[in-house]
């Protein structure tokens, strides 16, 4: 963290700079995601008619639908990463939210609305109270995270008595409002899966909210200089606060994206999803030391693991194989970030 | 702050605009199970056929060899190329695993689901657009598959029951059961066997741990079983491994003189075959993978052109010190 803010004291206005290398880097995840995409064009399996397997929009779509959940946690992620900080509990929020959705339906017979608004409270909440801990208390968001992944972990478990609650749909007692089965289907002709409409949602909306918001602006200069930020009379606590509010709103939307995808809510859902969206922010070029980073980045990162994972299945690449392709991309991305020339 | 809060509510008016608004969708969630001619895809011994098997993890060693025994037994058909996913015990992961398969049209779909009710529709979607699937070990929901193949854990927590009534503690005595994860169908399955095969008899269950399929979980359960009820004389655990932690926990404890018993019975050097053989374990109860089984399916399917039955349950059997070579050596025949 010291590194990143002793290079870049001016880190509060990220957006200034200019300059063909510089715009390169700043879209470094872009043309990662375009490089992945035609690689992915000219790799892909053919069928009989000699049309282009991983161009069909069916399997477009899949790629998005698969990329979704994971999508929309890295996207809460990216906030709590650019002040540099870190949220290790969402993929637990993602499994609390899918029990919490199962159970309220089915067992607690509750309408889709009401199950909704009291998960997502829920995801913010437990956002809040991390962020809390983080700011006022002072105890680093690695730790603090850490340990809420153990506790929505543990709540998970509590709230489905350690079982699957399965979601059956129907108007009867014990079955789920046919409205939530929505979120397993595709509409515009069948084509669109409901959660890629969703996940396109909340990235337009955050990525609106960071170009035009004053927390934004706060979000950077808390990740590039803390101090300086705080001596110039940002809000740090609040800001940090709300950052880890707004990633335990995702998780707990991603949440319920998933039992509605799945039927079911499964105390071990989402477990290492975390880890997937922090590949995501990171392949999207946000640095881990904060300050630096944006949503667009986070989101062709999360497309382009996604691409990733679909080609090298489609060409039935060895399992183990693969773990160790996407690993080295990861790296590699982060050590273009390295190269990014920093005045 | 306010401008916080704004814009996370438009971006939950949002959500809510489109969700209502997809309520002309094309239903994959209820759509009805079509007709299928489960020799669509037939094209008789000249084919060549692509075969997607999905499993739902390779961190359980059954489920290595599971896979391990389709890639034995499709090896001897030269028209079938299988290839394997791995959906690391997640149900969403799955889920794109088989529309991967779909999209690359293999000729039949096997699967061996992580968990039914997640995994039925998108194996009700791979049938439903002709591709033949044979469900392996768990099932799914409803009937939108060509078979399922798997044994039946309520017969073999029978068998293993009997056998402590009939060979092992034919007077009765005191036992400690270790579980699989609570919650999970094979552990619940396997526990109501077991009290069928022992009722009747004088053997009482004094204590039941939950040792989560994990051998180092059954040591530290058995550590405190040992404690707590001194005077058990043999354990029933779910699987091997379980059952294996609970020796080792004896052992440590000097308990020589205590009886285990297991079940799965893999053919593997780690597996519980080789622990009878070595007299670690006094029995295990085979639990068949029925990789073998799913390519002898492919093979009626798609080459011979006929049918196979909707369920096909594999047999258990009894392994002892007697017969552990002889099973160990049969089951891998190459």
């Amino acid at each position: 963290m010291s590194n990143q803010t002793a290079e870049r004291p001016s880190a509060a206005a990220p957006r200034k700079r200019a300059g063909t290398a510089e715009t390169l880097f700043r879209f470094q995840s872009f043309f990662g995601l375009v490089a992945v995409f035609i690689a992915a064009v000219i790799f892909s399996p053919r069928d009989d008619e000699g049309q282009i397997l991983f161009l069909t929009s069916d399997n477009l779509f899949n790629i998005v639908r698969a990329v979704s959940e994971i999508g929309i946690i890295a996207v809460g992620l990216t906030f709590v990463i650019l002040i540099g900080g870190i949220d290790l509990s969402v993929g637990s929020v993602l499994g609390l939210a899918a029990v919490g959705s199962a159970v309220l339906m089915v067992e607690d017979g509750l309408g889709v609305w009401a199950t909704v608004g009291l998960v997502l409270l829920a995801g913010v909440v437990f956002g809040l109270l991390q962020g809390t801990a983080v700011a006022l208390l002072g105890v680093q968001a690695f730790i603090v995270t850490l340990a809420g992944l153990q506790i929505a972990r543990g709540l998970a478990r509590m709230w489905s008595g350690g079982e699957t609650v399965q979601i059956s749909y129907g108007d009867g007692p014990g079955q789920a409002p046919m409205l939530f089965s929505l979120l397993g289907e595709r509409t515009f002709g069948g084509v669109v899966p409901i959660p890629v409409l969703i996940f396109a949602v909340v990235a337009v909306a955050a990525i609106l909210f960071l170009r035009t918001s004053a927390y934004s602006r706060h979000l950077y200069a808390i990740g590039g200089n803390e101090k300086a930020a705080r001596l110039s009379g940002v809000p740090v606590n609040r800001v940090k606060i709300i950052a880890f509010g707004i990633a335990g709103f995702c998780a707990a939307l991603a949440g319920i994206v998933h039992a509605g995808q799945l039927n079911a809510g499964s105390p071990n859902d989402g477990i290492a999803y975390e880890l997937d969206g922090i590949a995501a922010v990171v392949v999207g070029g946000t640095s881990l030391a904060g300050g630096r980073g944006s949503v667009i980045g986070t989101i062709a990162g999360a497309l382009l693991l996604g691409i990733l994972n679909n080609i090298l299945s489609l060409n039935s690449v060895n399992t183990d194989l693969q773990l160790l392709i996407k690993g080295l991309v990861i790296v590699a991305a982060a050590a273009l970030q390295r190269l990014r020339p920093t005045s | 702050m306010r401008k916080t809060m704004r814009s996370l509510l438009a971006v939950t008016c949002a959500a809510a605009a489109l969700a209502a608004a997809g309520c002309g969708t094309t239903s994959e969630n209820s759509g009805q199970v079509q007709q299928q001619d489960p020799t669509k895809n037939c094209k008789g011994p000249d084919g060549k056929y692509t075969i997607g098997m999905s499993q739902a993890n390779l961190a359980e060693p059954y489920r290595v060899r599971m896979d391990e025994d389709i890639r034995t037994a499709a090896s001897k058909v030269p028209q079938f190329d299988v290839q394997f996913s791995d959906a690391a015990k997640d149900n969403s992961k799955q889920i794109s695993d088989v529309e991967n398969f779909i999209t690359k049209q293999v000729d039949l779909l096997m699967i061996s689901p992580n968990e039914a009710a997640p995994l039925t529709d998108v194996v009700k979607k791979a049938y439903n657009k002709g591709i033949p699937v044979v469900v392996l070990d768990r099932k799914v929901d409803g009937d939108g598959y060509t078979t399922y193949i798997g044994a039946d854990n309520v017969q073999i927590g029978r068998q293993a029951g009997e056998y402590f009534t009939k060979t092992l503690l034919p007077q009765g005595g005191k036992i400690v059961q270790i579980k699989g994860l609570s919650g999970s169908t094979p552990a619940k399955e396997r526990e109501d066997g077991f009290k069928e095969g022992i009722a009747g008899s004088n053997i009482e269950i004094v204590a039941t741990a939950d040792g989560e399929w994990e051998r180092s979980v059954g040591q530290q359960k058995m550590d405190a079983l040992l404690k707590a009820h001194p005077d058990i004389q043999a354990v029933y655990a779910q699987n091997d491994p379980m059952a294996e932690g609970a020796y080792l926990a004896a052992q440590a404890a000097g308990r020589n003189d205590l009886k285990f018993v297991g079940i799965d019975g893999l053919p593997i050097p780690s597996g519980g075959i080789k622990a009878v053989e070595e007299g670690r374990l006094q029995a295990t109860n085979l639990y068949p993978t029925g990789g073998a089984e799913a390519v002898e399916a492919a093979r009626a399917l798609l080459i011979d052109c006929q049918p196979v039955p909707k369920t096909q349950t594999l047999q258990t059997e009894l392994v002892t010190k007697d017969n552990a070579a002889e099973v160990y050596a049969r089951l891998n025949q190459s």
